[in-house]
């Protein structure tokens, strides 16, 4: 019973680390369709600006954090304009120009040497909390508290801001969205910025679990790309559905099998949603678009 | 007649000034190369590398290398083979292996091999190119098997670092006084799944089952891994009392970082290669508190028994920098350092350059310095040390191998 409740509970925790990861390829691809495969590339860089202003230039935690976020944006703003704009619309020249540039950033890293212990960020919480039998470091719950947090805050974007309203509008049906006056390049920029952003709050949250470590970079795209097909596009609900399920079979499984299983799940989760329900577990896409 | 007389003679100055001036007598000396093929991105990596060109400018400020009667200075030349790196294939390794040995045609290598599965499949690159080849860091004992399986074909191989098989036997007399000092008896490894860390744990696990052990668990984590939640909820489950792990990642800190925020009631007693240099308690937090850190090399701490140690120690932080001493890697940079100067006599001895004549002379050398040899191995480091990780910083003074009282005190310098 213990045993089965210490899975449950880090399922939960390894869940919401797998929505914060996800949460900022998801957001851009399903409000302006772009596939920002540069999401771990940004996700590493906002962890090391934010170890950077924290243990070299000495800023307080939260204002290094708020630090890494901001040139998160920034460079997401570029990305959109140098390399995603010039092959915008060519869906395999999107992926491949963003890979690379994603790629780029990373192996830049482990040519400058950042590869050591000493790259690591404070939890935001120190201690540890004992539910019952089970202790837990404290900073795995704000985790929890965080993914939950930002899940609404984006539900709530998405439906009650008229900029939230003019992405989901894109999404939906973009010739339309440009007859009413809704600016593309505008709404793609924010977009990418805001799906960065979201990047740079998953690493100063959930790097302090382990360090900063370049090959998390890579795990990062494909924990997000695994959520988003698995989840769907359309719905927040589906990638918060995705990330539980796939949080509590990477724990189970790595302790019942191994902990070399966690990576296979990933990828049979892709392979079995893409080959059963190509729309994601809560998208209806696939089946419209199949109705038309 | 005269104008051609003296024509003559200034013909014969000028020939004889030629003939014996300086710059025509001393052609350009060429340095002895040493290669170092190994992976540079890694701290054991870049460490090594460091401690290599440390004992060639010490061999070059007396002087160089005296081959035959000509003094040659020594010339380090390295390539990164990024072996540690996950996804890296051997063959990648390999390739940029060879790229040295064509291209700057060394004249021996030391260090050499990061990973065991690439030492194994180098060693048939290396007798093909006929290169003395030290390794320092690679622990696999299926070297020395191949090695005997075709000693003609591979006499310009040797090892001047650890293997696993004594890494392992060290780590179980460790763990063989602490069962019998504290009656703990439920034991779990969690190890790197590499070639030398398997068999270092594969060893453990018969040991400890021969021992009157519990072995609640053996889990492998691949290269790069961050998450060890699995092993410690098996540990909670399991009723783990030591924790053993064997890692020679980075990442594998954050294993102490889980342990403590899960309060587990367990004692890490292993190796965790983060965890070895002087600054690791500041790194980790304090997460280190509690650990036994199994260091096997005592080249990056300075043992009093061992003055070379010392010398090794107060010489690299002059060169690199009291912070980089601190940081130094628990295992190669002590026998990399060593494998120069092993080099250096040998090339002495043989007066040659030629690396069958340059190969025995290594094989006879018999390690000293910063390691010491293991009775029954020349080759092998005897001289296992612990640190142990409380209140703050390292606890100085704990050679644990038990065979040498001698062992027992840290130098001066090396920082708890």
């Amino acid at each position: 019973m213990s045993e089965v409740l210490s899975v449950l509970l880090y399922g939960l925790v390894q869940a919401a680390v797998l929505l914060l990861v996800a949460l900022g390829f998801s957001v851009t691809f399903g409000l302006s369709g772009i596939p920002n495969f540069a999401h771990g590339g940004v996700y590493i860089l906002s962890g090391f600006v934010c170890w950077y202003l924290l243990r070299k230039l000495g800023w307080p935690h939260l204002l290094a954090a708020a630090g890494g976020v901001a040139v998160a944006a920034v460079v997401g703003v570029l990305l959109y304009w140098l390399v995603i704009r010039p092959v915008r619309r060519l869906v395999l020249a999107e992926v491949i120009a963003t890979f690379a540039a994603g790629v780029a950033m990373l192996e830049l890293f482990r040519w400058m040497g950042l590869v050591t212990y000493e790259f690591n960020l404070p939890p935001v919480v120190a201690g540890s909390v004992t539910l019952g039998e089970l202790a837990v470091d404290a900073h795995r719950l704000a985790v929890v508290a965080a993914a939950a947090g930002l899940g609404l805050l984006l539900w709530w974007f998405g439906r009650a801001t008229r900029t939230g309203l003019a992405l989901r509008a894109m999404a939906q049906e973009e010739y339309t969205a440009l007859s009413l006056g809704i600016r593309e390049d505008f709404m793609a920029t924010v977009s990418v910025a805001l799906g960065s952003a979201l990047a740079a709050v998953a690493a100063v949250l959930v790097l302090p679990l382990g360090l900063i470590s370049i090959n998390l970079g890579y795990d990062a795209m494909l924990v997000a790309l695994a959520l988003t097909v698995v989840g769907g596009t359309e719905r927040t609900a589906g990638l918060v559905l995705a990330a539980l399920l796939l949080g509590v079979a990477t724990v189970a499984a790595s302790v019942v099998l191994g902990p070399h299983w966690s990576e296979v799940i990933y990828l049979a989760a892709i392979v079995a949603v893409l080959a059963v329900r190509p729309s994601g577990i809560l998208g209806r896409l696939k089946e419209l678009e199949e109705r038309v | 007649m005269l104008r051609g007389r003296v024509l003559w003679v200034l013909a014969s100055v000028a020939l004889a000034l030629g003939v014996w001036s300086p710059g025509a007598r001393t052609a350009p000396v060429e340095p002895v190369v040493l290669g170092v093929p190994t992976a540079l991105g890694s701290i054991e990596g870049a460490d090594s590398l460091r401690a290599v060109q440390l004992a060639a400018e010490e061999i070059n400020a007396k002087g160089g290398v005296r081959v035959g009667a000509v003094r040659r200075p020594l010339q380090v030349v390295s390539i990164d083979t990024r072996e540690h790196e996950p996804g890296i294939p051997i063959h990648d390794a390999l390739a940029a292996l060879e790229k040295l040995l064509t291209e700057r045609r060394p004249h021996a290598v030391v260090v050499g091999a990061f990973r065991s599965e690439v030492l194994l499949a180098a060693m048939d690159v290396v007798a093909r190119y006929r290169v003395p080849y030290v390794v320092t860091i690679a622990m696999t004992p299926a070297f020395e098997a191949r090695i005997a399986s075709d000693p003609a074909k591979y006499r310009y191989l040797f090892r001047m670092g650890l293997q696993s098989e004594y890494f392992a036997g060290n780590l179980a007399r460790v763990l063989g006084y602490v069962k019998s000092r504290h009656g703990v008896s439920r034991i779990q490894f969690v190890h790197q799944d590499v070639l030398w860390a398997k068999a270092t744990v594969g060893f453990l696990e018969t040991w400890a089952r021969q021992a009157g052990w519990t072995v609640v668990s053996s889990d492998a984590y691949p290269t790069g891994a961050t998450d060890f939640s699995a092993s410690v909820l098996r540990a909670r489950t399991g009723r783990t009392q030591i924790l053993v792990p064997v890692f020679d990642m980075p990442q594998s800190g954050v294993l102490l970082k889980q342990v403590k925020g899960a309060q587990l009631p367990v004692a890490v007693v292993g190796f965790i290669s983060p965890a070895v240099p002087a600054t690791a308690w500041q790194a980790f937090e304090g997460a280190v508190d509690g650990m036994v850190q199994f260091v096997a090399e005592p080249g990056p701490l300075a043992v009093r028994a061992l003055p070379k140690s010392v010398h090794f120690n107060r010489a690299y932080g002059q060169k690199y920098g009291e912070e980089m001493r601190m940081k130094l890697s628990g295992h190669g940079p002590g026998p990399s350092y060593d494998a120069v100067y092993v080099v250096a006599a040998a090339i002495e001895r043989a007066g040659t350059l030629d690396p069958d004549r340059v190969a025995d002379p290594v094989q006879r050398q018999a390690p000293g310095g910063v390691r010491r040899a293991a009775p029954g191995d020349r080759h092998q480091p005897g001289f296992p040390v612990a640190r142990s990780w409380a209140a703050g910083g390292g606890v100085p003074g704990a050679g644990c191998g038990g065979r040498d009282p001698a062992a027992r005190g840290v130098g001066p310098v090396s920082g708890g």
